[in-house]
């Protein structure tokens, strides 16, 4: 059939059509990230890997690119973290159970899971980047034979920025797990680390074939990275996912060029060696 | 699902070529009024602007350029993507048959650069759709633009994709036909069949006419595009960018800047309303920057210099295997319409290839 016969039959696929998703749970996690969990209201459920991401709506005021919070293994449902910063954000999380939210997704590539199963996991985690790799260490914890020796860092500024406390309590004594955890700045009841992520490196032994995931604000990229060249990582085992103005999630818009990629296409996760070179990528 | 390789280029019949006499002009374009709008150049003060027109008197294909490019025929400056109310969502994609009439070949080179850009990856239909609908007939230059520089950039890279092409002859027009859309333009006026004398005339009056150029790049894209990127921590882009505005001109008035941004907008009602998506521009000191809350925020090119150079790495290097040359057509937009007169590749260029 000719292009122009389809075309006149066929409606034409619009990728900015959002899909409606009922909010079965929602609840506040710290003074500015509320956790909700959804369900696509068509019944199609919504597949995707770790690390890839959704662009979420409230209409009336726009669209912002999220990551997945909960792992592909669960799938009648998923999680998303949103913090309130601007007017879409606030929209959103002025939203509680049973209301809707409009999503489009999945958007981008994920973790690459063939590369890390079967080696040693450190997942590297700084403030909300604990949302998306929480999708990543849940898909771990629940296929924990897949991979060997897996250990986890997380570090926010302040002991009231913590994400996912019940995660937390549980990854503290869990054995399938090494936990680590740091606060920039410690109050009164914190017991644990303080200093910036990178001072947990002196509390173990990282071993050079391990494969490495880092998320987390943009100024922490260069120091993990300096501490993963001291150990002797490779950076073909570096993975890392990076933060950008996504505003359409398809590739065209622009807002998200890191000279000729486009994080929300050939992102948000890029395996290091890859992207090393590209100015404009790191500060 | 619509075929993603759409519109397919050059697959067609031969090409054909017919006269149209002076005299027969206007009830040609009449007749093409009454098949569909019709987006042609007129004149507006002492400009240039592709407008729909209501009669052939407005047509002037003797302009030299146009403020704005033709591309916003088919990516309009504001569009409407999803319209969303009480009961849901629904696609905005309605196209609508349009002919786009009086094209340069420069610009017809950069809406094909559009059509793969849109195509590619994410199909979007909100483009092509639109793009289907539109049948385009370019036309001979025949006054050249003072600041244009079409003859010497990405001289590998043909003029695809339209349906048909005028070129002004001495008594009349020849008109090719390159497509079963533009075969359809026939019946719309008295042609006659082109002698070889006339189809020879018209090649040479369209080569002739690429002497013309004011501005010359002097190197070919492949060492451009190298020697550009090689320049990347170069200081000439601070020092090329010392009076930038920031306006984002250089990106409005550009063929092949298609970036936009995307918003909400309610009706009055209250309840309803759209969601369309703007023309953006790297230039702009927001284009880059997202918010990290409390008042923080991150602006990825946050220097004048470095959204200056993004811009010229978009047009001169980043997309140049892709499109098979580089994303800029010479048409001399950005150097006529910048205020600091900053914006003009060839001058960048040059400085960079003598640096």
């Amino acid at each position: 059939m000719s292009t122009e016969a389809q075309s006149a039959t066929a409606p034409q696929p619009n990728i900015f059509m959002p899909r409606a998703a009922e909010i079965v749970r929602a609840k506040q996690i710290t003074a500015t990230e509320k956790h909700f969990t959804l369900k696509m209201k068509d019944g199609r459920p919504m597949t995707f890997e770790p690390g890839q991401m959704l662009e979420v709506s409230v209409f009336g005021f726009g669209e912002i690119p999220i990551g997945y919070a909960s792992p592909p293994t669960r799938t009648q449902t998923f999680d998303i973290v949103v913090r309130k910063v601007g007017r879409v954000s606030g929209a959103i999380t002025a939203l509680e159970e049973g209301q809707t939210l409009y999503v489009r997704g999945p958007l981008g590539h994920g973790f690459p899971l063939d590369k890390l199963r079967g080696h040693d996991i450190l997942i590297v985690a700084g403030g909300i980047g604990l949302c998306p790799t929480r999708s990543l260490i849940l898909y771990i914890l629940d296929r924990r034979s897949e991979f060997k020796k897996f250990t986890l860092f997380f570090g926010v500024k302040t002991p009231q920025e913590q994400l996912f406390l019940d995660d937390l309590a549980l990854w503290r004594k869990s054995t399938d797990v090494a936990y680590y955890e740091t606060v920039d700045r410690a109050d009164a009841n914190w017991k644990g680390n303080v200093g910036v992520i990178t001072t947990l490196f002196k509390k173990v032994s990282v071993d050079p074939g391990t494969r490495v995931v880092i998320c987390g604000p943009p100024i922490m990229y260069k120091f993990v990275i300096a501490e993963l060249d001291g150990i002797g990582v490779p950076r073909t085992n570096i993975y890392v996912d990076l933060e950008r103005r996504m505003k359409c999630g398809v590739g065209k818009c622009g807002h998200c060029q890191i000279n000729d990629k486009y994080v929300c296409l050939d992102g948000p996760v890029f395996c290091f060696k890859d992207i090393e070179n590209l100015e404009e990528a790191f500060r | 699902m619509p075929d993603p390789a759409f519109p397919k280029k050059g697959a067609f019949m031969n090409s054909s070529s017919h006269f149209l006499k002076e005299a027969d002009f206007d009830s040609f374009v009449e007749g093409l009024l009454k098949t569909a709008p019709v987006y042609a150049p007129v004149a507006k003060k002492n400009w240039f602007v592709f407008a729909p027109i209501a009669s052939p008197k407005e047509v002037r294909l003797d302009y030299d350029l146009t403020i704005l490019p033709p591309k916003k025929v088919i990516f309009p400056v504001r569009q409407e993507l999803v319209a969303f109310g009480p009961a849901g969502a629904s696609s905005s994609i309605k196209p609508e048959p349009r002919i786009l009439l009086g094209v340069h070949f420069y610009d017809i080179k950069a809406i094909d650069m559009l059509d793969l850009l849109f195509r590619e990856n994410n199909v979007d239909w909100n483009y092509l759709a639109q793009r289907e609908a539109t049948t385009i007939v370019g036309s001979s230059i025949q006054k050249v633009a003072k600041r244009a520089f079409w003859a010497t950039v990405g001289k590998g890279v043909k003029p695809r994709g339209h349906d048909a092409f005028l070129t002004r002859l001495p008594g009349g027009y020849l008109l090719e036909v390159l497509t079963p859309k533009g075969e359809k333009l026939l019946a719309c006026g008295k042609f006659q069949a082109a002698s070889k004398a006339q189809i020879e005339e018209a090649e040479k009056i369209n080569k002739d006419i690429l002497e013309k150029c004011p501005e010359k790049l002097s190197h070919g894209s492949h060492e451009i595009a190298a020697k550009v990127r090689a320049n990347f921590k170069s200081k000439l882009w601070d020092e090329l960018s010392r009076t930038c505005f920031s306006c984002g001109t250089c990106n409005i008035v550009c063929p092949t800047c298609y970036c936009f941004d995307v918003q909400d907008n309610w009706n009055l009602d209250q309840v309803s309303g759209q969601r369309a998506r703007a023309w953006d521009g790297c230039l702009l000191e927001d284009f880059a920057k997202v918010s990290l809350g409390a008042g923080a925020c991150e602006n990825f090119r946050e220097q004048r210099g470095q959204r200056y150079r993004h811009r010229l790495m978009r047009k001169a290097a980043y997309l140049n295997e892709k499109l098979g040359g580089p994303a800029c057509v010479g048409c001399g937009r950005c150097s006529t319409q910048c205020v600091p007169d900053i914006a003009d590749p060839v001058r960048i260029i040059e400085t960079i290839m003598e640096s």
